[in-house]
């Protein structure tokens, strides 16, 4: 079967005076050119990476774990990391993020978990947390809730609503019926059932029947840090990028390099500055500029666009770009089972509960979560990761991976976390990138009470584990240093008050009239695990906002 | 402030700052995964690796060294076939892991060519004060081999060549190694890219019965 390949869209010239430009691919960035497009504005979009064809779209885990093939590059774009504000930050590859015409959703794993209420107002809720800004969110469920429908009909995601306590309310069903179950998805039922916990199928942004157009699952398995060659995985570069390029109204120019939005003296951006390939510099003009760049990129690129109006880097009045860096926590053991589990074929999730959502606050934290059972990488990584009480080499190592590989499988807990303002993301005073520019330094300490919460829900995880059947079970332990972060968030944070916030609640900062930031940066707090359905349906909300703004000229 | 390039070796520690335990520990969250090739590769890895790929493997079809002598090369192919040793299945020696590490410091590896190189004279001296009168590895029996590799076992080099040979086994055999995915059929990861259920036997119908009372 065939495979689509991307439309061409317009070419704009540089000194057009686009309607925008939208900074970054992603599923943010994505979908607000194809929401913008359609509503009759030209988009260009500015992608660091490139675009892929499904021939390109290998099985290749060297590529995808080791030599970074379509990640950020630890080369050109070196990081540093500290623990804390008083620290020189060393040079770390902390942050991860796909460098790819549909950024980090080219190579999600598709979990297209929604937030709930409780997600938007935990601080009314619960209170307040001692070092942390934990904060409400401008908006609540209900406002967001279309937008949920829209993006999950728009895309095409597969699950079931369920009617257990405490699910949010769905103005819509999913559009396709959920994946085929595992073997981690049947084990994590039967632990739920015998622990009398909920447990649900997983909505996930993966098709389980052919639509639109597309392809559906080949339940090859290859998901979690590969880019899908059928297309079956609802990415933005399967979606929402060539529906945007088929309007005839976007531009999505790839090997662009931004480094600096430009603004005049009445403070409006007048359009970005960016490397093309060739590290040639060129500028790029344009009525309003939409920042999508990430949770890490994006605040770096308001810090490096600093001038004499902005000292302290643009739309950061407040100071607030930047701070409250936060990741989703995650508690990880691993359990082995009597027959063969084979967790590597079929989606990587098709089960999860969310019984564990809101906790009682005797427990000593605020926060909550979900869990899966997976099988969660290919046969090199999982090589390399057997645990240090196990055969390292020799011909018992050979027999071990066989059966770790076949017969176990890791029960995932994903968490909240905690905004604190002291995890920041900032411009490092001394390392440069390929192109002489301050590199990314991002400053994280897990928070106490986070800490405690992952501690809980190892030791349910292992219940659950046990309950399932497992014979022998492995925790990961659980460190003040989380190691690396790919669920990059709450670095711009949207609020009503521009003294403490970056956006207001519709994506528009407070320091610079047509300057947008739609991406992870917005969010408020973390939500329990899994962001990107969260972010793309912000992006179609935010994309209705700014298109009636412009329409009644009050950009 | 920059680390000199010496001091980021994807073969030796994957981490600068977490030890290998807790790098092996934490590699299944899924973000240490990426840490691993976050200290190793030079710029272009894409298209290196790439270009590695593209290289002929050889008129006759046979393999052919592109950095490592024919001396080293034994050695190199003598320890991976210690760490998948041929037994009841292949190992490393039939997947010609050999060929994926000599072929990586000619690419993605280049910058760690010399701290190999560095081991592997070191280990080859160690080979010679235990075994009076024998100066390289492969020339030793696999008992002899097993005991010098369990001396050197805490080593940076050991790490190095360890992770190369679980790379070279497992990834995609254009790379050089895994030949005719040897590696992948060791722990039955097929190279055919479509499934249908049941996947294993939790999912099938029959055992979904059994545990749930019904086939979800």
């Amino acid at each position: 079967m065939s495979v689509q390949t991307q439309p061409t869209g317009r070419t704009f010239r540089t000194t057009d005076q686009v309607d925008f430009v939208v900074i970054g691919s992603g599923p943010a960035g994505a979908s607000v050119a194809r929401e913008l497009t359609r509503k009759g504005f030209d988009v260009l979009v500015l992608e660091q990476g490139r675009a892929y064809a499904p021939e390109e779209m290998e099985h290749d885990e060297l590529g995808a774990f080791i030599t970074e093939r379509w990640t950020n590059s630890s080369q050109t774009q070196p990081q540093t990391f500290r623990t804390s504000e008083q620290e020189t930050a060393q040079r770390r590859q902390f942050v991860g993020y796909a460098k790819a015409v549909g950024g980090t959703s080219f190579h999600f794993t598709g979990n297209y978990w929604r937030f709930r209420p409780i997600d938007f107002n935990e601080y009314s809720v619960r209170g307040g947390v001692p070092g942390a800004s934990l904060a409400d969110w401008p908006i609540t469920y209900d406002e967001l809730e279309p937008y949920y429908s829209a993006v999950e009909w728009a895309i095409g995601v597969s699950g079931e609503v369920s009617t257990a306590p405490g699910e949010p309310r769905h103005s819509r069903p999913y559009p396709l019926p959920p994946l085929n179950v595992t073997g981690p998805g049947v084990l994590l039922a039967r632990g739920c059932e015998k622990v009398g916990w909920s447990h649900k199928a997983a909505p996930m942004a993966i098709l389980s029947r052919e639509y639109n157009g597309r392809q559906r699952c080949h339940n090859c398995g290859f998901c979690l840090g590969f880019p899908c060659e059928w297309g079956a995985k609802s990415g933005a570069n399967h979606t929402m990028i060539p529906e945007a390029l088929r309007s005839g109204r976007c531009e999505v120019r790839s090997g662009c390099t931004v480094f600096r939005i430009e603004t005049n003296d009445a403070g409006r951006a007048t359009g970005v500055l960016y490397f093309d390939a060739d590290k040639r510099e060129v500028r790029q003009s344009a009525k309003a500029v939409v920042l999508s760049a990430n949770g890490a990129e994006s605040p770096r690129l308001l810090l490096l666009s600093e001038n004499a109006q902005h000292p302290n880097g643009l739309a950061n009045s407040s100071g607030m770009v930047g701070k409250h860096f936060m990741f989703n926590g995650a508690a990880l053991t691993r359990g082995e089972f009597e027959h063969e589990v084979n967790g590597h074929r079929g989606p990587v999730v098709s089960r999860i509960t969310h019984q564990t959502y809101e906790l009682d606050e005797s427990l000593g934290f605020i926060g909550g979560g979900g869990y899966d059972f997976r099988f969660d990488v290919p046969a090199m990584l999982m090589a390399l990761s057997l645990p240090a009480s196990e055969p390292q080499w020799g011909s018992a190592f050979k027999q071990r991976l066989r059966s770790w590989y076949n017969q176990s499988l890791l029960c995932y807990a994903h968490t909240t976390s905690l905004p604190v303002e002291s995890n920041s993301v900032s411009l490092d005073p001394a390392l440069k990138d390929a192109w002489g520019l301050p590199a990314l330094r991002t400053t994280f300490r897990e928070h106490e009470h986070d800490l405690a919460m992952y501690k809980w829900f190892q030791a349910r995880g292992r219940e659950l584990l046990d309950a399932a059947g497992a014979l022998r079970m492995h925790d990961d332990p659980i460190n003040t240093d989380p190691g690396f972060a790919v669920h990059l968030l709450g670095t711009c944070r949207m609020g009503n008050d521009p003294a403490t916030s970056v956006v207001d609640k519709y994506h528009r900062t407070h320091d610079v009239r047509n300057l947008f930031i739609v991406d992870g940066s917005s969010f408020v707090t973390s939500g329990r695990g899994q962001p990107t359905l969260t972010i793309q349906a912000l992006a179609f909300r935010a994309a209705d906002h700014i298109a009636q703004f412009a329409r009644a000229n009050q950009i | 402030m920059t680390l000199a390039r010496g001091s980021e070796k994807s073969y030796a520690s994957p981490t600068m700052t977490l030890s290998r335990r807790e790098f092996l520990a934490g590699v299944s969250a899924i973000g240490a995964v990426w840490l691993t090739g976050a200290v190793s590769c030079r710029e272009n890895t894409a298209s290196d690796a790439d270009s590695h790929a593209a290289e002929p493997l050889a008129t006759d079809g046979a393999p052919k060294l592109v950095h490592f002598s024919a001396e080293d090369a034994a050695d190199v192919e003598a320890i991976t076939a210690r760490i998948f040793p041929t037994d009841e299945t292949p190992g490393a020696r039939e997947a010609g892991v050999v060929f994926f590490i000599d072929r990586s410091f000619t690419t993605f590896a280049a910058d760690q060519a010399d701290f190999f190189a560095d081991g592997l004279r070191n280990l080859n001296a160690t080979v010679a004060t235990l075994h009076p009168g024998i100066s390289r590895f492969a020339n030793l029996s696999d008992e002899q081999q097993d005991s010098v590799l369990r001396s050197i076992e805490t080593t940076e080099f050991f790490d190095a060549i360890r992770f190369a040979t679980i790379a070279g086994m497992f990834a995609l055999p254009k790379y050089g190694g895994n030949k005719d995915y040897i590696g992948w059929k060791l722990v039955d990861q097929q190279s055919v890219m479509e499934y249908e259920p049941p996947f294993g036997w939790y999912d099938h119908p029959d055992n979904q019965r059994t545990l749930l009372g019904r086939v979800l």
